[in-house]
């Protein structure tokens, strides 16, 4: 029902046509309408400013749900600084701060705390604090009543997290309108989904991570693919195709890792999962690739079509071999998307290991070996889509005539 | 032999049998692009140049061989190369601000013990390397809408010459709009693949939602996906309004010409 609602709210072109036709007095009913649209859509928006406005104020004073005593910086004193030179020879500079800051929460709430915090000016796993920060800290034990001290242990960032969230939300709204919105639903569902699979994989041992994944990729599939170009023939072609090219992508490189040995790929970056490697791996390259193998299912599904729909008596050839263009045409953008979407996240460890001499072999072998095998398993899923959505297109092209 | 070797062949076999000629040029850029990247990180491990630059340099160098390179010079992709790089600008401007606000830079929780072997203190900036990830990572994306927007406008106005500059600019809008829900979710599904070990980790550990929401690892997992979706957005708009400009200027002085 409230879906509906949006959708009417952000498509208000249609209500008014319809209505209109039906009266007499055309353009009066038609300004006031407009006028009863424009109002439910500043409705809509200022209900969804209203939210932004009340979740900002909620983030900063919400600091009585946290369970960790959380404080504000109130004062910040640079008490040391020194230059220094590692055993590589790098060179950085070292700055202690003396820190005065509130208790928000808990049985100290109101009192002032004493902290300290070493920072370096490149900052890798440190930061420096400014007044005005809430930060969590440990509250020492030993304490007397009049002077608290502590740890320092990270900074709040709920704060800032809203404020993208929102911005994020109102640049898809404002320049996407309707499509906005169903992207961020997308989003939204998605990321509730696999998170609810993960906390079933979780908590109950027995479940395989592949099945898991498996049931997700298939929830994903139909949910953005439906989102994104709605309940007809095309997204049917979409879902089949997207679903042939994962698995034919995920055997392909199934086979490769067997036959190879999995010789080349070091799991060390997944040192912290207490899980099997592996397992974690294919499911991860499994999902990954499935947004870009929908993307060429789709764009080539859509296109196949459009052409069907522009003249139903096109032949079959004529098809196959637009189809070919088009797909030519996306395989190298989507690819390169996905490259860069994996392998950039790898640049701070890599620049972390060259300036601590590593050698350059074992830097990239280390680093960039997960996500280059999950780039070019995706880059396979996406080439190999292209024939399988061609395919499946004109498939059901074909059926629909011989119905018809 | 290596599984990273034999995907990258099965891959360029794909490529060459499904897209001839054009399949070989995607990949030669494909490797083209990660020898920028490879430099761009090579020069980054010395303190004294900025990231940032680097990254925007990195980004034209990218945005060169992906449109110049694949589509041929031409007024559709020196638009679209235009419409990339005011984008990127714009975006670095934001991150930048952003990464520093929520100070997540540099490495979080989850690899305390991968690094506690380093040496942290080695002088680059992190903050700044920081917002280069966000905006490399999305930089595939933007090229791939500024280059369909740009296509199908200039095909817009070749088959409807005497259009306006209004109606032109609200026709790249939608054709943008089309792409957001594919490209945003190509992106999506990257990062949720590439993030699923962490997320396993942070559900192992059954963290609470606020030590979720406040930790370094997860607010710069959301950053990066938020940023995406901005970027995404963001370019529609300003390679709408940069073609229709131009396609309407290089009308208007053709008919002062004749």
């Amino acid at each position: 029902m409230t879906f509906n609602l949006f959708m009417e709210l952000l498509h208000p072109k249609n209500v008014t046509l319809q209505v209109t036709i039906q009266s007499s007095r055309l353009e009066v009913i038609y300004l006031t309408l407009l006028k009863n649209i424009s109002f439910k859509q500043g409705i809509f928006y200022a209900l969804l400013a209203l939210c932004c406005g009340l979740s900002i104020v909620f983030v900063h004073h919400n600091e009585q749900f946290y369970d960790r005593p959380i404080a504000e910086i109130t004062q910040v004193a640079v008490t040391e600084s020194e230059s220094m030179t590692d055993m590589y020879e790098n060179e950085d500079y070292l700055f202690t701060q003396e820190i005065t800051a509130i208790i928000k929460n808990g049985q100290h709430k109101g009192q002032s705390i004493y902290l300290t915090n070493d920072y370096s000016s490149s900052g890798a796993f440190d930061q420096e604090y400014h007044v005005g920060n809430e930060i969590f800290v440990t509250i020492d034990d030993r304490a007397t009543q009049s002077a608290l001290t502590g740890t320092i242990l990270d900074l709040k960032r709920d704060q800032t997290m809203v404020i993208i969230a929102w911005i994020f939300i109102f640049t898809l709204l404002i320049i996407g309108k309707r499509q906005g919105l169903f992207s961020i639903i997308s989003l939204g569902v998605n990321a509730v989904i696999l998170s609810f699979a993960l906390d079933l994989y979780v908590k109950h041992g027995s479940v395989s991570l592949l099945v898991v994944s498996d049931i997700c990729a298939l929830l994903f599939t139909i949910i953005s693919l439906l989102l994104i170009s709605g309940l007809n023939t095309k997204t049917y072609v979409a879902i089949v195709s997207t679903l042939l090219g994962t698995v034919i992508a995920l055997i392909i490189s199934s086979i490769v890792m067997w036959l190879t040995g999995e010789n080349g790929l070091r799991y060390e970056e997944m040192q912290f999962l207490t899980r099997p490697y592996r397992t974690v791996f294919m499911a991860g390259l499994f999902i990954g690739s499935l947004g870009a193998v929908m993307d060429v299912s789709i764009t080539m599904a859509s296109s196949i079509f459009a052409l069907y729909e522009q003249d139903p008596t096109i032949s079959v050839k004529a098809l196959k071999s637009s189809g070919h263009e088009i797909g030519k045409d996306i395989m190298g953008t989507i690819t390169s998307i996905l490259f860069f979407a994996y392998l950039c996240g790898s640049i701070p460890m890599i620049i972390l290991y060259l300036k601590n001499s590593s050698t350059l072999g074992l830097t990239l072998s280390l680093n960039l070996s997960l996500e280059l095998a999950r780039a070019l398993a995706g880059g396979i899923g996406v080439v190999l889509t292209i024939p399988i959505s061609q395919y499946t297109a004109i498939f059901f092209i074909n059926r629909k005539r011989v119905q018809e | 032999m290596n599984v990273i070797v034999l995907l990258a062949v099965i891959l360029f076999a794909l490529m060459v049998i499904v897209g001839g000629k054009q399949g070989v040029r995607s990949f030669l850029s494909l490797f083209l692009n990660f020898g920028v990247l490879f430099v761009t990180i090579f020069l980054m491990t010395n303190p004294k140049n900025s990231p940032i630059i680097l990254t925007f340099i990195a980004c034209t160098i990218i945005s060169c061989i992906s449109l110049f390179y694949i589509n041929k010079t031409n007024s559709k992709t020196i638009t679209a190369f235009i419409s990339t790089m005011v984008t990127i600008v714009v975006l670095l401007l934001f991150i930048t601000f952003i990464t520093d606000k929520s100070m997540i830079q540099g490495f979080g929780e989850e690899s305390t013990e991968e690094i506690s072997i380093f040496s942290l203190y080695i002088g680059v900036n992190f903050v700044q390397i920081g917002a280069s990830v966000i905006i490399m990572s999305t930089i595939g994306a933007i090229m791939d809408v500024a280059i369909s927007i740009a296509t199908s406008m200039h095909e817009i106005f070749y088959r409807n010459p005497s259009i306006s500059r209004k109606k032109l600019y609200t026709a790249g809008l939608s054709i943008g709009r089309d792409i957001l829900g594919t490209d945003t979710n190509t992106l999506f599904f990257a990062f949720f693949g590439g993030y699923l070990s962490l997320l396993i980790w942070f559900k192992d550990l059954s963290y609470s939602i606020g030590e979720i929401v406040n930790s370094k690892v997860f607010s710069a997992e959301m950053t990066t996906i938020l940023c995406a979706g901005i970027g995404i957005a963001l370019i529609i708009p300003i390679a709408s309004s940069i073609n229709a400009y131009y396609l309407i200027l290089t009308r208007e002085k053709t008919e002062k010409l004749s």
